[in-house]
């Protein structure tokens, strides 16, 4: 049955730009690099040894922010096709189970955001080889900077699902979301407990893959709690 | 005429979860303002100035940005649900009066996030115990700038949430343009003429402060000026024109 | 008996607001069963439980004989729906908005176009819903709730915005289930001719409470005959029959009888010519539906 589900929820995303916003997120993440070498190559050239590693740096700026951004607008967008006309109590009444459907969103917006991921790594390799920055690709730092966020984000992710499915008023999320940004931005004065900060990558132990971990695990947590709380509610 | 339009707006708005969005601005200002490391400056500089520069950096780069399309989508919302827009323009009231009364009505929102961020300000100050004397002038040269800076952005996001039914599109929009202004204020090149970038440049106390603004007339007239008329005459035109 | 539908004891409460309470649905099989009620009546919330979209707060809902919720699913799978406004995709054809929906039914993909034409969208099926009339919009949505071949169709105002001969389209399509397909359809609506042309069956709600539910013949006969009687000096005539026993109503100046047997009548007019009343008219009133159902859910309101 989830697998119909999953084939129902990629038909929906017809004509709503949703692939397109899976490549700009990536994308604009890394046009943005290449304006910033693009006007200032050498300058940044001599900031580090490393070229690669300062070139990689600098797109780590912008990843979380894209990504918590990109969670708020497609979680949005998923939950405005089924509240538009009110779908929900016609997809509903069909011989589903809530569960179901609501495991069909989530893997539906993971997918997207994975493939944003992989998009990411493309990318950025593309980009930095086109700019010479040297014969030594750092391919380890290169993934874990494209798809650490990506686990590290999934709390974020369930959060955003749940708030935006049971929101009629879709302000409500993406105010959420503005707030969320805030606090992605700011990740270097939060404390660790903070969801938002673990895109980022940081914390207290200076061990990236620390997030990834809460990420998976806590990102789990929040999906079965927003999941029971959706199968919980009277269809509007 | 007009004004009656903007009463009616206020009236749809007032028991709508505006007030959230509203309250968020000083949320934001007054979280940034206490986590600003106030003991790491202990030069001659104003102390005051020196949580307000850590505030309005996320302030005024981001939330401020972002706010004006969450603001747009709310004021747009009540009538694109169940044909709300058919209704509206079937009383007697011209397209461009309706268009007006929610851009006057938009402004008038972000004025007031605007002061609720400067009471923040002080707020934040309060509990960290600024002994410096408040420099009113350049605050409110603040708070005015950042003000001014936002009327091409609401214009665009007003014009974007009259387009499309969902929030998340018109926000989508907001978000291109908002996130490139994190580079561009840094740039001598594009940080000046980055429409996006100016609620920041006209906030940040860092700039020249002889003048009205803390950048040049030049700047504000060609910049957010020219923007803005772009920005409303395309979405008053889009209004006039649109199938409802 | 065996019922498709039996609701025991069903409620449910928003808050401090009773919507729905004890309501004991009964449907048999094969029946077109109109369910019937004011604006407000708690009908679309009856719906949804029995659709399992809403939850009631105490009761048990039998579909099929099966328990609702141990068995939703199971049940959902021979159960056709269509409740209150049209949900569909605007973005999508009428044709991709089946595929969607017969996705998950997993019918075979010919009764799309059945369904199409049995609603007559064929020309328009891929053509994107968002230009629709709401009428099209609405026939759209029957027959998406016709896809999995229902045994049990539950068509919330299913007449809303169509116009008259769209409306008679959907009456007689309505109207051919049971017998062509078997189907046992509820259907609700607030106005009384429409469930009077095509129900079998009646079940009346008012203010959450089922007033009254049987077949329609049974409704029909309480759309009694009364005889009204006109005469001089009306008033004291009604007190001069009051005191010698017979029964009946006085009205705006009309003398009612409540038995009607031709001797009665008979009886009647004989004791006020007897008594020097000179007696004008003589009428036989019919009861419509309407006024029955009015005076039904109006009784309620008192209360």
């Amino acid at each position: 049955m989830i697998r119909r589900l999953l084939q129902v929820d990629f038909m929906k995303m017809k004509r709503k730009g949703f692939w397109f916003l899976t490549f700009l997120g990536p994308f604009g993440v890394v046009a943005l690099q290449m304006v910033n070498y693009g006007l200032r190559k050498d300058y940044l050239l001599q900031q580090s040894e490393d070229n690669w590693g300062h070139y990689l740096g600098n797109i780590t700026v912008f990843t979380p922010l894209a990504l918590v951004l990109g969670i708020v607008i497609l979680t949005s967008f998923i939950a405005s096709v089924e509240n538009e006309t009110n779908a929900w109590k016609q997809l509903l009444a069909l011989p589903v189970s809530k569960l179901s459907v609501y495991l069909s969103k989530f893997t539906v917006l993971a997918g997207l955001l994975f493939v944003s991921s992989i998009l990411l790594a493309v990318f950025t390799l593309s980009f930095g080889i086109f700019l010479n920055l040297g014969e030594q690709i750092p391919w380890i730092e290169l993934l874990k900077d494209s798809f650490y966020p990506f686990f590290a984000g999934l709390p974020v992710l369930a959060l955003h699902l749940w708030i935006a499915t049971v929101s009629t008023n879709q302000g409500i999320p993406i105010t959420v979301g503005v707030l969320g940004t805030i606090l992605t931005y700011s990740s270097y004065v939060l404390p660790d407990w903070v969801i938002w900060k673990w895109p980022s990558l940081n914390n207290g132990w200076n061990e990236p893959v620390i997030n990834v971990w809460l990420g998976i695990g806590i990102g789990l947590l929040l999906y079965i709690g927003g999941m029971l709380d959706f199968a919980r509610r009277d269809v509007k | 005429m007009l004004f009656s339009i903007i009463q009616s707006e206020w009236y749809k708005l007032r028991k709508s979860k505006i007030i959230f969005i509203i309250l968020a601005g000083p949320l934001v200002g007054l979280f940034t303002g206490l986590n600003s490391n106030i003991a790491a400056e202990n030069g001659e500089l104003n102390k005051w100035y020196f949580i307000f520069m850590m505030m309005t950096l996320t302030y005024a780069l981001l939330f401020l940005p972002l706010v004006t399309g969450v603001l747009a989508g709310f004021i747009c919302r009540y009538e694109h649900q169940e044909g709300g827009w058919k209704q509206l323009l079937s009383l007697p009231v011209t397209r461009g009066r309706v268009y007006m009364a929610k851009f006057i009505l938009l402004m008038g929102l972000v004025f007031f996030i605007q002061l609720l961020f400067l009471a923040s300000l002080y707020t934040a100050g309060l509990i960290k115990g600024v002994q410096d004397p408040f420099p009113m002038q350049i605050v409110w040269k603040s708070i005015f700038g950042g003000w001014i800076a936002t009327f091409p952005l609401v214009a665009l996001q007003l014009w974007m949430s009259m387009i499309w039914k969902s929030f998340a599109a018109p926000f989508t929009v907001n978000v291109i343009g908002t996130l490139p202004a994190i580079l561009a204020v840094n740039s001598e090149t594009f940080g000046p003429i980055y429409p996006w970038g100016q609620p920041f440049l006209m906030m940040y106390i860092g700039g020249g402060t002889d003048a009205v603004f803390f950048i040049p007339w030049e700047q504000v007239l060609g910049v957010v000026g020219g923007s803005f008329l772009i920005f409303f005459t395309g979405g008053l035109l889009y209004f006039k024109r649109k199938m409802v | 008996m065996n019922y498709m539908v039996e609701t025991k004891g069903l409620s449910k409460r928003f808050g401090n607001e009773t919507a729905v309470k004890n309501l004991e649905l009964k449907i048999p099989k094969g029946e077109v069963y109109g369910f019937l009620g004011p604006n407000g009546a708690g009908k679309t919330t009856t719906i949804r439980m029995l659709l399992g979209l809403m939850k009631p707060t105490s009761g048990s809902i039998h579909i099929f004989n099966q328990d609702l919720t141990k068995e939703k699913i199971s049940i959902l799978k021979k159960v056709g729906s269509l409740v209150e406004n049209p949900s569909y995709y605007p973005h999508l054809t009428a044709y991709e908005n089946l595929e969607a929906l017969r996705k998950i039914l997993g019918v075979p993909k010919k009764r799309i176009y059945e369904v199409l034409e049995t609603v007559r969208l064929t020309d328009v099926a891929h053509k994107k819903v968002k230009g629709y009339s709401l009428g099209m919009k609405q026939r759209l949505v029957i027959a998406a709730s016709l896809l999995n071949e229902p045994q049990l169709l539950i068509l919330d105002e299913p007449t809303n915005g169509l116009d008259p001969s769209g409306i008679i389209e959907i009456r007689d399509l309505i109207k051919r289930l049971p017998s062509e397909y078997g189907m046992t359809v509820l259907i609700s609506s607030h106005l009384l001719s429409e469930i009077d042309q095509i129900a079998t069956s009646v079940g009346i709600i008012s203010r959450g409470k089922m007033i009254f539910q049987d077949t329609i013949e049974t409704m029909r006969e309480h759309a009694q005959i009364k005889i009204s009687l006109k005469s001089s000096n009306s008033h004291r005539a009604y007190q001069s029959l009051l005191t010698k026993g017979k029964q009946v109503d006085y009205k705006d100046g009309l003398i009612y009888l409540d038995d009607q047997s031709d001797e009665d009548v008979a009886e009647v007019v004989n004791s006020l010519v007897h008594d020097g009343f000179s007696i004008y008219r003589v009428e036989e009133e019919k009861r419509s539906l309407e006024d029955i159902f009015l005076q039904m859910t109006s009784k309620e309101d008192v209360k």
